[in-house]
């Protein structure tokens, strides 16, 4: 099997991630969740289906470091490999990994300005130029979360990104919602996202629900995806 | 000794290189009626400064090894530990700021906070160091006191405020103002020893309540009885305002500000009260030991000289003395003649002789208690090592050592400088655990690693100077490696005949890479087709092969060989003929399984200002490095990489000048992976002319 196989067999084919290069317009996604719930596990999956599709994939972490991060990739790689049994799989890994770049941020220190700062040092010393961003441990309960967020759209257009990726953390006693069925505290920005997916615990499943999506998604609004609580891999309902 | 530890401290001097730590301790060991004479780091009397104890450090006017020195000072004893200045020699300060309780922070009132005081500040931040500045040299042209204060809270994030306003600068620098007491004072006398006290100058007075107001509200909120003062607007007295600065400075969150001119005698004196005054006495500060017993479970040292006895070994030095340990007493006393256990090693030691160090000179004391700080005579230790009387099996908390960052082969001259050479370096690596060396059995050179080009220049230096081992550096080597990457059958008959007895054998079978490991041999042969006293022949032959690749003349690695036919003749085939046949299988698989160069792959870190974070990714992108991730923190920033060894020589200098050296950074070894196509064509062309040459 090789990278093609990984990418044709990915269950998140399901929500069209592939179309967000410029013909189905660009993307902005929420992976929205209770603490501890997997969201990090499935930013990294949408980011290494993106790294699998020759992208490019900046990982912003805000309050954590680049080991986890980086354990995270190594993780979902070798039991994605683990799986597929992929061919030449570590010069895969290598080809893969010059694609992504970490970038993590303590809590105080992230702003959208610091964020388009660096990357624009990147880019014009020819050393990387993202094409997805993926956020993770944005803060959306700050009072200024919206204006951040404008900012970053108004960058990924200037930049020419084809998708941005955030995580959400949802909280048990908050019960705000907003009529997609977006929780706080992301309820009154959800005009802001072309997806947002949800990681809901049922029964024995972690269920991840597509509130919204794009036209391109082919999972109709309410249906879900299944994480394995095992794994954390996507898999198909 | 004192008994009390509140008249106990226990402080290091740290700076940037030629703030004048050297100047300031000499003059500290003058007014403690230490020494009897200042001599200056560069003086022209040729004594040089009572702290720069090694020939080369008063030669070049730094401080390389750091010396630890006892004096009193109105009834209190403090140990200081002078540590060098230079970035490349940070573990000397790292060590110092692991075992000492408060700090002093030196700056140049023209330079201000430079890079090294950056990074000494984090290291103290790291140990949780309380620690008070002293903005040296005001007499110098352009000194700016406030300037340097601005950037204490700016650059380094202190809470930091002056104590005390300069009276006259540059040139005309007379004394300073104390803002807790209100008083002018001068420095009079041959050598400032005569201190003058006076009101405050007229055209001082105005400033002074100013910056005085200043102080008293970034210091109120540190004692609530100053506050209290404060709004009720009562009397507050000068002992409420030292109170709240001490607790300010205890707890971490607020660092006071002192002025003078070492050099020119001026304010060392309130520094050394300051010193007494702001700084913690060993039982101020909570250090963690490890419970070996309770799995590693942390507790408290008590402080307590009736406790067992408890004592860490931060420094090691092979003097004229003989070995001396330099250790921190946590809890517990040590009294001559006590053996003692080392918790590392479970041997018992003892301790025959017992000093206070000053410098190159000691003084013998029979015991010392909690908190002391002093050397031991002949025990076998590393640097590191936690020592108990054997009532509590315990570990101090591990010092933090970064890992060498380069290295340079050494060629003795001569047979004698080779022996030398050995002693050199077993006692350099014992006193100094960033320093490493290791005899390369690929190329047969010594290599030593360090901290940077500095850090083994001096060692080279000092291998001359000390021992006279004359030595030839050579340029950094890395060590290649060459491996297959695909399965490749071989098919090799090695057959000669020159007259007399012949040799034979054949050889068949496939190599393969191998996963794990660095070779793997297969006998699978059968029907005789090689006699079995022959197979191990066949082992010996691939084994000398991998010990040279062809394409660069580095070792192979990662190699399966499978032999699965061959053929032998009843007279002509022996051992040498085998061998032979093998060597000659593997070289036609070997150009078959496409071999490849493999390189070291270093982890690299880069810390420094986020403003030359642009500048770092671009240095590390144009070595071929990879750039994992950035971490930002604050004004900091963190750039993570993986980059070639190869690429990674100089790039300390390279570093410096990019970030006006304000920024470090650490490797280690990761991994070896393939070198892309250009760099294995030009090492295999180098390999190829080098062979033309032979």
């Amino acid at each position: 099997m090789g990278k093609e196989d990984l990418v044709a067999s990915n269950p998140l084919r399901a929500l069209g991630l592939e179309k967000e290069d410029g013909t189905d317009g660009r993307r902005v996604g929420l992976v929205m969740a209770r603490a501890g719930l997997g969201k990090t596990a499935i930013l990294v999956q949408i980011a290494m289906d993106s790294l699998l599709r020759d992208n490019n994939v900046l990982h912003v972490a805000i309050g954590e470091g680049v080991d986890k991060t980086r354990t995270w990739y190594d993780d979902i790689l070798t039991l994605m490999n683990g799986e597929k049994k992929v061919e030449n799989f570590q010069q895969m890994v290598d080809e893969v990994m010059k694609k992504r770049m970490i970038m993590t941020f303590k809590e105080n220190s992230f702003s959208a300005a610091t964020l388009e700062e660096r990357m624009e040092d990147l880019s014009q010393q020819g050393i990387f130029s993202a094409d997805c961003l993926v956020i993770d441990g944005f803060d959306f309960s700050d009072a200024n979360s919206a204006s951040a967020l404008g900012e970053l759209k108004g960058f990924m257009e200037k930049n020419n990104l084809k998708m941005i990726w955030f995580s959400a953390v949802s909280h048990r006693d908050d019960d705000r919602v907003s009529a997609n069925g977006v929780p706080a505290p992301c309820h009154e920005l959800d005009e802001v996202f072309d997806t947002v997916l949800l990681i809901s615990p049922e029964e024995n499943d972690l269920r991840l629900k597509t509130l919204k999506c794009t036209a391109a998604c082919s999972v109709d609004a309410g249906k879900s995806l299944v994480l394995d609580p095992a794994t954390m891999l996507i898999r198909k309902a | 000794m004192s008994v009390d530890l509140s008249n106990v401290r226990n402080i290091g001097i740290s700076a940037h290189i030629d703030s004048g730590k050297t100047t300031l301790t000499e003059r500290i060991l003058f007014y403690t009626d230490r020494i009897h004479a200042i001599h200056d780091v560069r003086g022209k009397d040729g004594v040089g400064a009572k702290m720069d104890s090694m020939e080369l450090e008063r030669e070049r006017g730094i401080t390389i090894q750091s010396a630890a020195t006892y004096c009193n000072w109105k009834g209190v004893d403090i140990n200081i530990i002078d540590t060098p200045g230079h970035v490349d020699f940070t573990v000397e300060v790292e060590r110092a700021l692991r075992v000492l309780d408060g700090a002093v922070l030196i700056l140049c009132s023209v330079g201000g906070v430079q890079s090294q005081s950056i990074t000494v500040n984090r290291q103290m931040d790291r140990y949780n160091v309380p620690r008070i500045s002293f903005i040296n040299k005001c007499d110098r042209t352009g000194a700016n006191p406030e300037r340097v204060t601005e950037q204490l809270q700016d650059k380094l994030g202190l809470n930091a405020h002056m104590l005390q306003l300069p009276i006259g600068l540059e040139s005309e620098l007379e004394g300073v103002v104390d803002l807790v007491t209100m008083r002018a004072l001068y420095f009079d006398g041959e050598n400032g020893e005569i201190i003058r006290e006076e009101e405050i100058p007229a055209e001082y007075q105005d400033a002074a309540e100013e910056k005085r107001e200043e102080l008293l509200d970034a210091v109120s909120m540190f004692s609530d009885d100053l506050m209290e003062a404060m709004l009720e607007e009562t009397e507050i007295s000068t002992e409420m305002v030292m109170d709240a600065v001490r607790a300010g400075t205890l707890a971490l969150e607020f660092s006071p500000v002192f002025i003078g001119s070492a050099y020119k005698n001026k304010a060392v004196q309130p520094l050394l009260d300051a010193v007494q005054s702001y700084l913690p006495c060993p039982t101020d500060v909570e250090n963690i030991g490890l419970d070996l017993e309770k799995d590693e479970e942390e507790f408290a040292v008590t402080n307590d000289s009736n406790d067992p006895l408890i004592m860490l070994a931060f420094k090691l030095e092979d003097g004229r003395y003989g070995q001396l340990t330099y250790v921190r007493t946590y809890q517990g006393t040590l009294n001559k003649g006590d053996t003692v256990f080392n918790t590392r090693t479970g041997k018992k030691v003892k301790v025959g002789r017992l000093v206070r160090m000053h410098s190159d000179e000691m003084e013998e004391i029979d015991s010392c208690g909690a908190g002391d700080i002093v050397a031991l005579f002949g025990v076998d230790c590393a640097s590191g090592d936690t020592f108990t009387d054997g009532k509590i099996t315990c570990s101090m908390s591990s010092m933090h050592i970064p890992e060498p960052v380069i290295s340079l082969a050494v060629i003795p001259s001569d047979n004698k400088a080779q022996v030398n050479m050995s002693k050199a370096l077993n006692r350099f690596t014992k006193e100094d655990p960033t320093f490493k060396t290791f005899v390369d059995h690929e190329t047969g050179e010594t290599i030593i690693s360090g901290m940077g080009e500095l850090h083994l220049e001096v060692y080279i230096e000092r291998m001359k100077r000390e021992y006279g081992a004359e030595v030839e550096v050579g340029a950094p080597q890395v060590a290649y490696r060459e491996t297959i990457s695909q399965r490749a059958d071989f098919n090799y008959t090695h057959k000669k005949q020159t007259g007399g007895s012949g040799q034979f054998g054949r050889v068949a079978g496939y190599m393969e890479p191998l996963e794990e490991g660095e070779y793997e041999f297969e006998d699978k042969i059968v029907g005789g087709a090689i006699p079995r006293e022959f197979i191990s022949s066949c082992d010996k032959g691939f084994k000398k092969s991998l010990q040279k690749g062809t394409l660069c003349g580095s070792p192979v690695t990662g190699v399966r060989c499978v032999i699965n036919d061959g053929a032998f003749h009843a007279v002509d085939s022996s051992d040498v003929a085998f061998q032979l046949a093998a060597v000659g299988a593997f070289k036609e698989g070997y150009m078959k399984a496409k071999p490849t160069i493999m390189e070291p792959i270093m982890k690299v870190a880069v810390e420094g200002p986020s403003e030359f974070q642009g500048a770092v990714m671009g240095s590390i992108n144009q070595r071929r490095g990879m750039i994992i991730g950035t971490t930002e923190e604050g004004n900091y920033t963190v750039v993570e990489a993986e980059v070639p060894l190869s690429e990674m020589f100089g790039y300390s200098t390279t570093l410096r000048s990019l970030t006006q050296g304000k920024a470090e950074f650490t490797m280690e070894f990761a991994s070896f992976k393939p070198v892309p196509k250009s760099v294995s064509e030009e090492l295999v062309k180098k390999y190829q002319d080098e062979k033309k040459e032979k």
